[in-house]
């Protein structure tokens, strides 16, 4: 392909002027070659649609691209220390919420990058910026978010004439009629990602958080704390089941797939896939927005950014890919609406995106009033923060509240394991 | 299939040229070195090296992509005052501990079965060989979905036959039980070698000692407490050493069933290491999770091959 | 073990006795077969009975696995890599267990010994800094990395095991061939090989083993989709996020093991005799 692209480009006047018009200077015998190393998102097509631009993409540039997928658990994260330690791999990586900041030292620059985007589509969304804006400088491209948000089972509230909350003390109210329909509210209170994506949203609407903007004050004491706690515990006592205690990120989606949980909290990749396989509880499946709680709707976020290591050779025409990708509103809406509605733009004046019009039922991700956060928010994302959230204290807090630690202790262990971690 | 000297052709008067170096090659303070020459390269570039590196992390402050320190057993002293550590060292006693003395109490069970005469030898053996064989990272997942709180065929199954009532233990999510289930699946996969490995002890034993022993008045019990066992000792020796520190090292069931949960109870040294190393940057402490038994590891590894050394060879 | 007085009670109470065992063992399995047989409807319908099939099967999810993905390129991938790190594993096994079997030469018992101690270092630890190892080598995201770094935890076993075995092997018969004139070279290659053929059958099937499994070294050293292994490859391709194609998954898991079973069941007797002398010697 990269044969015919040159000789394209050499031999008709087209190209010439295409030359001369954009002053990408032609590949002088030496093909440039990028490779991008990416999640494999959970929208196939989503996938196959990358593949396709970066198609064009070499057809137009000349440049060779090579994109690789892997999964986002655990092999992405070993992947990435593979390749810093070795300083080769891939030239573009992407990556998940705030891990740019483990990065920091080995990332391009790419303000120059990000403030064009910027200037096109307006200011990147805060989740965004949390993530991949460290120490004053743009240290990977804000690409796309999946938000979290609250998924429900409505032909069942329809059914019990239940309101549709809209705090989390209203969740406990329908949740305890949903349990005793057979149907309970489902939220894993264990050692996996979702947990956190919870626990953290419950905790900010009360007020509270895990340690504060400066960094290094551990902050899990408080108020808010004992009330999160007390919620869980009630909430697992009437609304939910203690299977939930065993549930992996992927045990939420599941039960409201199969018809078991009333509620969950989740992206809407459960409602997807519900309806790619057609099962019986896809119609009955809607959102609603995010729940808010005294101080405020918090919620979590999941931004996605492209980053680019410093030890790869091919900077510049690395930037040139995420410059195609995105910056063309024609070929990043093409790419968003590839992702149904998990994928969302991050930049302020896509927010209102026509994906979210492609199924009633997206109407809830447009996110009104609500604020959207990574983990471990207020403070920035410093490595020990980090560890903090891979740790899973703050989901252990809550599982030891829950199966009989008394709220004080189970606080207590939590400052303290926050605190040792903090002091290095 | 004993091949007599005598029936092998062997060429008489090699041509004078080759003569010095097949002689040369012949004598064993040359041969012996270059046979074990191959080996001994690939393990020290490949296995030496990068363990000498990641000793290294162990005694710095190695973080990702950074420049690190050396800080000697810093890492190593402060891991201790980490819960997650100490919980993580002891699961691991008790996951290894209890999952090897399973696998070796039903390996010889089993590898008393299988040395009968048996209908089906070969399909029986193949299927007790399956576990085993079966791609670890995918015979997890089928675990998993086993255990799966929403459609667990092991609960399913229970309360069907009125072992248990509904709605069943709560695999994952209960302290115990977590840890149950992860020995549970350890001892699946580890069967097949332990009983393949002490069937092969067994059947080396003679038949002649039994019939002595029989003859002299011996039952059963008496067998195999008095014969059977003492010459499995080595095999056992041996098997035992491998699966220790297999199990020590193991990552991909407690990764995939628990991710180390409910409450850091089933964490194992392979998946904090790489919590604390892998996902958070911090290789410097992730190694010193990884190399704390080692010394451990060492001394009984030392033990064992002497005691083995002493018996078999 | 025993001369049984009554020989068909006898038989008949050991396979019942034998029965847990096996149920134990093929449970699981026939398990995941019967997943990924079933319709996804049925798979996710929490009323439906786990032991059965009821909704009708389907051949969906291994159709999905293996033309809607490369399981076919990465069965080959698994395949090369497994069969080219066994038989380096083997010859250089063989050698090593050899020279140390029966020669005496400076170091031997320390290299018997060491061997053993590199199975103390976890390759959840070893894999990063040997990424570096095979970087300088210049086989970054290849499959052949694998073919390299596999040997590095067959080797260890391969060489204790024919140890064991070529102990069994009478030096008498060398020696006679030795008088006869045969060098070390084709005493080894000539008697004693042929005699240890069981064991390096045995050998070969656990190294085998090993490299059909192996997870982490696959996912670090490979990243395109031509280079991967089928383990990395079924699960980064059918666990998505938060969606695990579980149909899909169980069907890797069958046509990843039942292949390999079979060669086993072919080789089995072999393997058990090579272990015999080999372990006990």
């Amino acid at each position: 392909m990269e044969s015919i692209s040159r000789r394209h480009f050499l031999t008709t006047t087209a190209g010439l002027a295409g030359i001369l018009a954009t002053g990408i200077a032609p590949a002088r015998g030496q093909q440039r070659e990028i490779s991008y190393l990416c999640w494999n998102n959970f929208a196939p097509a989503s996938d196959k649609k990358l593949a396709e631009i970066g198609q064009r993409f070499t057809k137009d540039t000349g440049i060779k691209l090579k994109i690789d997928h892997i999964s986002h658990m655990g092999p992405q994260q070993a992947k990435h220390a593979a390749e810093v330690q070795t300083q080769a791999g891939h030239d573009l990586v992407e990556m998940r919420m705030h891990v740019p900041w483990l990065y920091e030292p080995q990332l391009v620059d790419v303000s120059d990058v990000v403030a064009e985007l910027e200037k096109k589509y307006g200011k990147a969304i805060s989740s965004a910026y949390e993530a991949a804006h460290v120490h004053g400088v743009w240290r990977a491209v804000p690409q796309y978010h999946g938000m979290f948000v609250a998924t429900y089972r409505e032909d069942l509230f329809k059914k019990a004439s239940l309101k549709v909350p809209d705090t989390w003390e209203d969740l406990y109210v329908v949740g305890k009629e949903l349990k005793k329909m057979g149907n309970p509210v489902g939220i894993p209170i264990s050692q996996n990602f979702d947990s956190i994506s919870t626990a953290s949203p419950v905790l900010w609407s009360f007020g509270g958080m895990e340690v504060d903007r400066d960094g290094k004050t551990v902050r899990i004491n408080s108020p808010a704390a004992v009330q999160t706690i007390e919620w869980y515990k009630k909430m697992l006592r009437d609304c939910m089941e203690p299977e939930v205690l065993s549930w992996s990120d992927s045990s939420n989606n599941e039960s409201i797939q199969q018809g078991k949980a009333g509620w969950i909290h989740n992206p809407v990749s459960a409602y997807i896939v519900a309806r790619n396989r057609k099962l019986v509880t896809t119609d009955g499946i809607n959102h609603h927005r995010s729940l808010a709680g005294p101080s405020g709707r918090h919620e979590t976020d999941v931004p996605r950014s492209i980053g680019i290591w410093k030890f790869s050779k091919n900077a510049d025409a690395s930037k040139e890919w995420i410059r195609y990708l995105l910056g063309k509103r024609e070929v990043y809406d093409e790419y968003i609406m590839s992702g149904d509605a998990f994928n969302l733009p991050v930049y302020e004046k896509l927010q209102d995106h026509p994906v979210l019009r492609t199924d009633p039922k997206y109407a809830a991700l447009k996110g009104e009033g609500v604020q959207y956060h990574t983990y471990g928010w207020p403070a920035p994302a410093s490595d020990k923060v980090q560890l903090i959230t891979n740790s899973y204290i703050l989901p252990n807090m809550i599982a030891k509240a829950v199966t009989g630690t008394s709220t004080k202790d189970a606080i207590a262990w939590a400052e303290n394991e926050m605190k040792k971690i903090v002091a290095g | 299939m004993a091949v007599r000297a005598d029936e092998i052709n062997v060429p008489r008067g090699r041509p004078r040229g080759r003569a010095r170096l097949s002689g040369w090659l012949d004598r064993e303070a040359i041969l012996g070195p270059a046979f074990v020459t191959p080996a001994l390269l690939l393990l020290l570039l490949l296995v030496a090296y990068p363990f000498v590196m990641a000793l290294y992390f162990s005694l710095s402050n190695a973080f990702i992509g950074r420049p690190s320190q050396f800080i000697g057993i810093t890492n190593f002293v402060k891991l201790w005052d980490s819960d997650a550590f100490r919980q993580t060292f002891q699961n691991s006693f008790v996951f290894t501990g209890i999952a090897v003395v399973f696998k070796v109490v039903l390996g010889i069970c089993l590898a008393l079965l299988l040395n009968e005469q048996l209908w089906f030898k070969r399909m029986i053996r193949g299927a007790v060989l399956l576990p085993w064989v079966i791609p670890t990272a995918l015979s997890t997942l089928g675990w998993w979905w086993m255990f799966n709180s929403l459609y667990s065929v092991v609960n399913w199954t229970g309360m069907a036959t009125g072992l248990m009532d509904p709605p069943g233990p709560n695999w994952l999510g209960q302290k115990y039980y977590a840890m149950a289930a992860v020995i549970i699946v350890n001892v699946w996969r580890g069967l097949p070698f332990f009983a393949i490995t002490i069937l092969a002890g067994l059947v080396a034993i003679p038949k002649e000692l039994y019939e002595a022993a029989e003859a002299d008045g011996a039952n059963a019990n008496a067998r195999f407490w008095h014969i059977t066992l003492p010459l499995l000792k080595p095999v056992l020796a041996v098997v035992v050493l491998f699966s220790t520190i297999f199990t020590f090292s193991d990552f991909n069931i407690v990764y995939i069933l628990t991710h180390g949960g409910p409450i850091n109870s089933t964490h194992l040294f392979a998946t904090l290491s790489r919590m604390v190393g892998i996902d958070t940057g911090r290789i410097g402490e992730g190694a010193a999770i990884s190399l704390y038994l080692f010394p451990l590891l060492v001394f009984v590894v030392w033990a064992q091959l002497r005691f083995v050394r002493k018996q078999a060879f | 073990m025993t001369v049984a007085r009554r020989p068909r009670l006898g038989k008949v109470v050991r396979h019942l006795l034998l029965l847990p065992f096996l149920v134990f063992a093929l449970f699981p399995f026939y398990h995941m077969t019967l997943t990924s047989l079933k319709q996804d409807r049925e798979l996710y319908d929490r009323y439906a009975v786990p032991l059965l099939i009821k909704q009708g099967p389907t051949l969906e999810h291994y159709s999905k696995l293996l033309w809607e993905t490369e399981f076919l390129t990465w069965t080959q991938n698994s395949l090369l890599v497994a069969f080219l790190a066994t038989g380096a594993s083997v010859v250089l096994g063989t050698i090593a267990a050899y020279a140390l079997a029966r020669m005496k030469f400076f170091g031997v018992a320390t290299f018997g010994t060491g061997i053993f101690v590199t199975y103390l270092v976890p390759t959840s630890l070893l894999f990063l800094p040997l990424a570096q190892v095979i970087n300088w080598v210049g086989l970054g995201d290849s499959k052949w990395a694998l073919v390299l770094t596999y040997p590095t935890f067959l080797v260890p076993f391969c060489t204790w095991l024919l140890i064991g075995y070529f102990r069994t092997v009478p030096k008498e018969v060398e020696e006679c061939a030795m008088v006869d004139g045969a060098t070390r070279i084709q005493a080894l290659w000539r008697i004693v090989l042929p005699m240890a053929v069981p064991g390096l059958v045995c050998a070969a099937l656990f190294a085998f083993t090993l490299s059909w499994n192996e997870f982490i070294y696959a996912l670090t050293f490979t990243s395109s989709s031509e280079q991967i292994t089928a383990s990395v490859g079924v699960t980064t391709e059918l666990i998505r996020g938060d969606i695990y194609f579980w149909g899909s998954l169980m069907a890797g898991a069958v046509l990843g093991s039942v292949p390999i079973v079979i060669l086993y069941v072919f080789f089995l007797d072999y393997y058990v005799s090579g272990l015999t002398a080999g372990a006990i010697k």
